[in-house]
C-alpha cells in the first residue's frame, strides 16, 4: 500500500473532503486515478523487482518441470504406457482428466477478458490480462496432457490436416479430431486475443526500459506508436476478437464434452454435456482466476492499488451464479439418467454414490455446491481476498473430482461385468504435477516479462468514470468512450 | 538528436509536433490548424489511449480489418468444405465407418465452423499487421510522452509558417512545440 | 475409382461372416484362447500386468456365478470376442481412421500401423473387447520360436482385436480363386473354432442360407449380445437351448 497512498492522499483531499466520495475512491479503481506516468511506472516496477524468494519458488519449479514432465514423458514414451495406472475398462485415466481440467482453467480468461469486454463490465479492466494468460498456458498444460495420453505420441502430427504421402487424411467423423481442430482454433485465437491489447502495453515498456528489456520489448511492441490509424485497426481486431472468440470457447468445451457424451457408455451418452461441461469449465476458471489474482496481488508490487476488493466481489459473483448454473446442471442431467431406468446407468449412479470412490461424489458436491453457496453471499466475505482464495481452490479441487467421477470412475463401470475394475494412477500423478508446476513456472516467467495490468485500458476507464450528484447522493456515473 | 536544425522535407515542408496534455486542448489545436490552412491529411495524431476520431473531430479512419476478417472467414469455409466434400474423393477407395455416411452430416457443421473462425481470427490478427505496416522497426517520428497520456499532434508546414503555428500552439496550451525527430524507438 | 455416394451403408447389409457360439456345450477349457493367441502373435502378458486387467486376449471366457457364497450357482461359460459389428461404435470415433469397415469382408478391421493409441475405440467398444498394447512384453522362450508369419507383430502403444483371423479368410479366398471356384463352407475355420473340442464355435458365411452357421443362427434361441444398442453384431450365442 505504502508505496501510492501519498499519490493516492494528495488526490484525495485536493479535491474534496466528501467522505462518501472518499469511501467510493479507496473501493473503486476507477475512481481513484492516478497519472498514466504514474501508473506506467507502477507496472514496470511491478515487473522488475523480484525478491529471492521468487527465485526460490522459481527454480523448484523448475527442477519440477523437468523431473516430474519431461523425465518421466520420456520414461513414458520409451516404456509404453504401462507405467501408467490404466487398464482395461479404464483406458482413460489421469491424462483426460487433466485435459478437461485444463482445457476448463482456460475458458477464464476468455469469459473475463471477451464475454466482460462485449457487456462493457467496468470491473475486468485491471486483470483481463491476468485472465488471459491463463488461458494460454491452460491450454499448453492441456496440449501436454493430451499428448500424453497418446500411445504413439511420435505419430501424433497425423492428426494434423494435410496433403500426405500417406494418402490418408484425419477421420472428420471422429470428435477427437473435432476436438484438436478446436483447441488449435482456441489456442491460436486466445493468444493473438493476448497479444492485441498487449501491443500498447510493450510499447510503454520499450519507452522506458533500457538493456535487453529493451531490445525485447522493441522487437515485440512491432513499432507501435500509438497513431489514429493504429488504435483504430487494433480496437476493430479487438472487437472481431471480442465477439468471435466466444462461440470458438464454448465450442472447444462443448467438443470436449463430446468425447464423452458421443460415445456409447451408460453415464455419459447424454445430451445436456455440451453446456454442463461449458458450466462446468468456468467455474473451475472463475476460481482459478481468483486464486491468481490473491496471489499476483499478494506478492508483486503496487499490485494493491490495482486489483482491490471490489474485484474479488465482482468476480466472487460470478462465482456464486456459475456455481449455481452448475448445479442446475449437474442436477438435470443427474435426474433425466435416473428417471431414464436403463439398468447399466443405474448400476453407474449407484456406484458414484456408494462405490469405492463414493467420497468424491460427496466431496464434489460439497465443493462445489455447499461451500460457494454458504460463502459467497456474503459481500464482506466476497471482498476478502483469502476467503475468496480458500473458496477458488476448494471448487478447483471439486471440478478435478467431477472430472475423476466423469473419466476413470465411470469407466470402471460397463455393459461387461466380467471386465469391471478400478483404476489407480500411478505416474499419472508426477506428469499431473509436472503441467501444474509448467503452468506457475510460465506465469511466473511472464509475470516479469510483460506488463501483467493493461495500464492502457485502465487509464481509458478512469477517464470514463466520475462522480455525479443526485440530490445529496454522490453516484459512479461511466460515459461509453467507444 | 538534441541538435535542432529544422528538417526540410523534399516538397520544402518542415515537419513539426505539439505536445498536449489534454484531449480538450488537442481538439482545439486541430481546429487552429486547420484554420492557418492544414488540412487534415497533413496532421497525425500519436495518443497513449484509443482517441476516437469524433473526440478530435478528425476525418473517421479507414480500416480494412473487418473486411480482411471477412475474407479470412471465407478462405476457412472453403478450408473446412474442402475437408469435408473434397477429401473423401482423394482417396481411391472411400473410407467407410460405421453405419456413418462417408460425407457426414452433423460433423460437417463442426468441422465448418472451426475452420471458419480460424481463418476469421487469424487474418483479424495479420490484418493488423498489414493495415498498420507491423513489425516496422524503423526510425519514426514520436515522443515518449504519448505513453505517459499525452497527446502530441503532428503535423507539416511551411518553413515560413512556422513561428505563428509554434506561437498559436502555445497559447491554446501545448507543453512543447518542436521540429519532429526521427528517431529509433 | 469408386465415388463416396457409391457406398452401401452397412447398415443395411446382414454381414458376411458370422459366428455361432453354443454356451450350452462350452466346457471353458480355454482352448480357443490359446489357440488365438498362438495364430495372431499375441503378446505375453505376464501374470502381473493381467492382474491389473491388461490381458491381452482377443477371446476370452467369462464366467459367472449367481447367488452369495456359499449358495452359488454357475452359470454357462461366455466367450466374448469382437461381434465384427455391422454398425461399429468403435470405428467413427478414431481421429486416424486406424479402425474402419470392409467394404469386402464386411468385418471391422483394426489397422495397426495407422494406429497412433488414442484408445478412444476401446472405451467406445460396447463389449471391451479391444486390447491395448500396454509395453513392449517380452515373449519367454521358446514363444519367441512360433510367430504366425501371416500376421503382423504389434509394438506398444497399439490397439488390436479379434479379426475373424482374416489372414485364414485370405488364404481361402486366394485357393479359391486359383482354383476358380468359390470358397466353400467349412473349407476353413478361424483358430479358436478350429481348436474347440466340444465344437461350441462355428465359424461361415451368414450371408449364405445354406451354411452350417447360418442355419444355427436362425434357431429360435439364438441372441446377439446388445444387439439393443444398434450395432448389429455378427455374433449369436446359445445359451439354454
Amino acid at each position: 500500500m505504502a508505496e501510492y497512498t501519498d499519490a493516492v492522499h494528495a488526490n484525495v483531499v485536493h479535491e474534496h473532503k466528501d467522505h462518501a466520495k472518499e469511501h467510493l475512491r479507496e473501493k473503486h479503481l476507477m475512481l481513484d486515478p492516478l497519472p498514466r506516468g504514474k501508473m506506467n511506472e507502477m507496472v514496470m516496477e511491478s515487473m522488475t523487482t523480484t525478491s529471492w524468494k521468487f527465485w526460490v519458488v522459481f527454480g523448484i519449479l523448475s527442477a519440477i518441470v523437468a523431473g516430474c514432465l519431461f523425465y518421466v514423458w520420456g520414461y513414458m514414451i520409451s516404456e509404453g504406457l504401462g507405467v501408467t495406472g490404466k487398464n482395461r475398462p479404464s483406458y482413460w485415466g489421469l491424462f483426460l482428466v487433466n485435459t478437461v481440467f485444463w482445457i476448463g482453467i482456460s475458458h477464464a480468461g476468455t469469459f473475463i477478458s471477451a464475454i466482460l469486454r462485449v457487456f462493457k463490465a467496468e470491473f475486468r479492466r485491471p486483470f483481463t490480462r491476468a485472465a488471459e494468460l491463463m488461458t494460454t498456458f491452460g491450454l499448453v498444460q492441456a496440449g501436454f496432457s493430451v499428448f500424453m495420453h497418446l500411445g504413439r505420441v511420435w505419430l501424433a502430427y497425423w492428426l494434423i490436416p494435410y496433403p500426405n504421402q500417406r494418402m490418408l487424411w484425419p477421420n472428420t467423423h471422429s470428435p477427437l479430431t473435432w476436438d484438436l481442430l478446436a483447441i488449435t482454433t482456441y489456442l491460436l485465437s486466445s493468444t493473438m486475443y493476448l497479444f492485441l491489447p498487449l501491443i500498447p502495453d510493450l510499447a510503454m515498456a520499450r519507452d522506458r526500459s533500457t538493456g535487453w528489456r529493451k531490445t525485447f520489448y522493441k522487437i515485440l511492441a512491432l513499432g507501435f506508436r500509438g497513431t489514429e490509424g493504429e488504435w483504430t485497426h487494433l480496437r476493430n481486431a479487438m472487437t472481431i476478437f471480442a465477439f468471435a472468440i466466444i462461440p470458438v470457447m464454448f465450442s472447444v468445451h462443448t467438443i470436449v464434452s463430446w468425447d464423452f457424451a458421443a460415445a456409447t457408455r451408460p453415464g455419459w451418452n447424454s445430451t445436456i454435456f455440451g453446456p454442463y461441461f461449458v458450466v462446468g469449465a468456468l467455474h473451475s476458471g472463475m476460481g482459478a482466476v481468483v486464486m491468481v489474482l490473491a496471489i499476483v496481488r499478494g506478492t508483486m508490487k503496487n499490485m494493491k492499488y490495482f486489483i482491490r476488493g471490489e474485484h474479488f466481489d465482482a468476480i466472487a459473483k460470478l462465482m456464486l451464479i456459475i456455481s449455481m448454473a452448475w448445479a442446475y446442471f449437474f442436477f438435470n442431467d443427474y435426474m433425466v439418467q435416473w428417471y431414464g431406468g436403463d439398468k447399466w446407468t443405474h448400476q453407474l449412479l449407484h456406484f458414484h454414490e456408494a462405490g469405492p470412490m463414493g467420497w468424491m461424489w460427496f466431496a464434489m458436491l460439497i465443493f462445489n455446491i455447499a461451500i460457494p453457496w454458504a460463502v459467497l453471499w456474503n459481500q464482506k466475505w466476497r471482498s476478502t481476498p483469502w476467503i475468496v482464495f480458500a473458496v477458488g481452490l476448494l471448487i478447483n479441487v471439486g471440478m478435478y473430482l467431477e472430472r475423476y467421477i466423469i473419466v476413470p470412475v465411470s469407466l470402471s463401470i460397463n455393459r461387461m461385468p466380467f471386465t469391471w475394475r478400478l483404476y489407480y494412477p500411478r505416474v499419472e500423478i508426477l506428469l499431473g504435477i509436472g503441467t501444474l508446476a509448467l503452468f506457475i513456472w510460465l506465469y511466473m516467467a511472464a509475470s516479469r516479462l510483460i506488463p501483467l495490468i493493461p495500464v492502457w485500458e485502465v487509464e481509458e476507464g478512469q477517464m470514463a468514470h466520475e462522480l455525479k450528484k443526485f440530490g445529496r447522493e454522490t453516484v459512479v456515473s461511466v460515459s461509453e468512450l467507444e | 538528436m538534441t541538435d535542432n536544425i529544422s528538417r526540410i522535407e523534399p516538397s520544402g515542408q518542415v515537419s513539426l509536433l505539439a505536445v498536449f496534455p489534454d484531449l480538450g486542448p488537442a481538439a482545439d489545436a486541430i481546429d487552429k490548424l486547420r484554420a492557418l490552412g492544414i488540412s487534415d491529411d497533413q496532421m497525425n495524431v500519436i495518443s497513449g489511449v484509443p482517441v476516437t476520431e469524433a473526440m478530435l473531430g478528425r476525418p473517421s479512419q479507414w480500416t480494412n480489418v473487418p473486411r480482411l476478417a471477412g475474407g479470412g472467414a471465407v478462405l476457412g469455409f472453403f478450408g473446412g468444405a474442402f475437408l469435408m466434400y473434397g477429401v473423401p474423393y482423394l482417396y481411391p477407395y472411400p473410407i467407410q465407418v460405421s453405419s456413418q455416411a462417408v460425407i457426414p452430416g452433423p460433423p460437417t457443421v463442426v468441422i465448418l465452423f472451426e475452420i471458419t473462425m480460424l481463418g476469421m481470427l487469424l487474418s483479424t490478427f495479420l490484418g493488423v499487421f498489414l493495415d498498420s505496416y507491423f513489425p516496422n522497426y524503423r526510425p519514426m517520428e514520436y515522443v515518449k510522452e504519448v505513453s505517459e497520456g499525452k497527446i502530441a499532434v503532428f503535423f507539416k508546414c511551411s518553413p515560413e509558417s512556422k513561428e505563428k503555428i509554434t506561437k498559436a500552439m502555445t497559447a491554446l496550451g501545448a507543453e512543447k512545440v518542436e521540429v519532429a525527430e526521427v528517431e529509433q524507438l | 475409382m469408386i465415388r463416396p455416394e457409391e457406398i452401401k451403408l452397412s447398415a443395411d447389409q446382414s454381414g458376411k461372416w458370422g459366428m455361432v457360439i453354443d454356451q450350452d456345450i462350452c466346457t471353458g477349457c480355454q482352448a480357443c484362447v490359446a489357440a488365438c493367441a498362438m495364430e495372431n502373435n499375441i503378446s505375453f502378458v505376464g501374470e502381473a500386468d493381467s492382474g491389473y486387467g491388461r490381458s491381452m486376449h482377443w477371446i476370452r471366457i467369462e464366467r459367472f456365478w449367481e447367488g452369495e457364497y456359499p449358495e452359488i450357482k454357475m452359470t454357462p461359460n461366455q466367450p466374448m470376442l469382437c461381434q465384427q459389428c455391422g454398425s461399429a461404435t468403435c470405428e467413427p470415433v478414431c481421429p486416424a481412421f486406424a479402425t474402419v469397415h470392409s467394404q469386402a469382408e464386411q468385418l471391422n478391421v483394426q489397422v495397426y500401423n495407422r494406429c497412433v493409441g488414442t484408445r478412444y475405440c476401446a472405451n467406445n467398444c460396447p463389449y471391451q473387447v479391444r486390447s491395448f498394447n500396454w509395453r513392449d512384453y517380452k515373449r519367454p522362450e521358446p514363444l519367441p520360436n512360433q510367430f504366425n508369419p501371416d500376421v503382423t507383430v504389434r509394438r506398444r502403444g497399439i490397439m488390436e482385436k479379434c479379426t475373424f483371423c482374416i489372414q485364414r479368410i485370405h488364404k481361402a479366398q486366394d485357393k479359391a480363386k486359383s482354383e476358380a471356384r468359390e470358397v466353400l463352407d467349412g473349407e476353413f475355420t478361424t483358430a479358436c473354432a478350429q481348436a474347440c473340442p466340444a465344437d461350441a464355435i462355428v465359424f461361415g458365411r451368414v450371408d449364405d442360407p445354406e451354411s452350417l452357421v447360418s442355419q444355427l443362427a436362425h434357431r429360435n434361441h439364438g441372441v446377439k449380445h446388445l444387439e439393443e444398442l444398434g450395432t448389429l453384431p455378427n455374433v449369436t450365442y446359445f445359451k439354454g437351448g
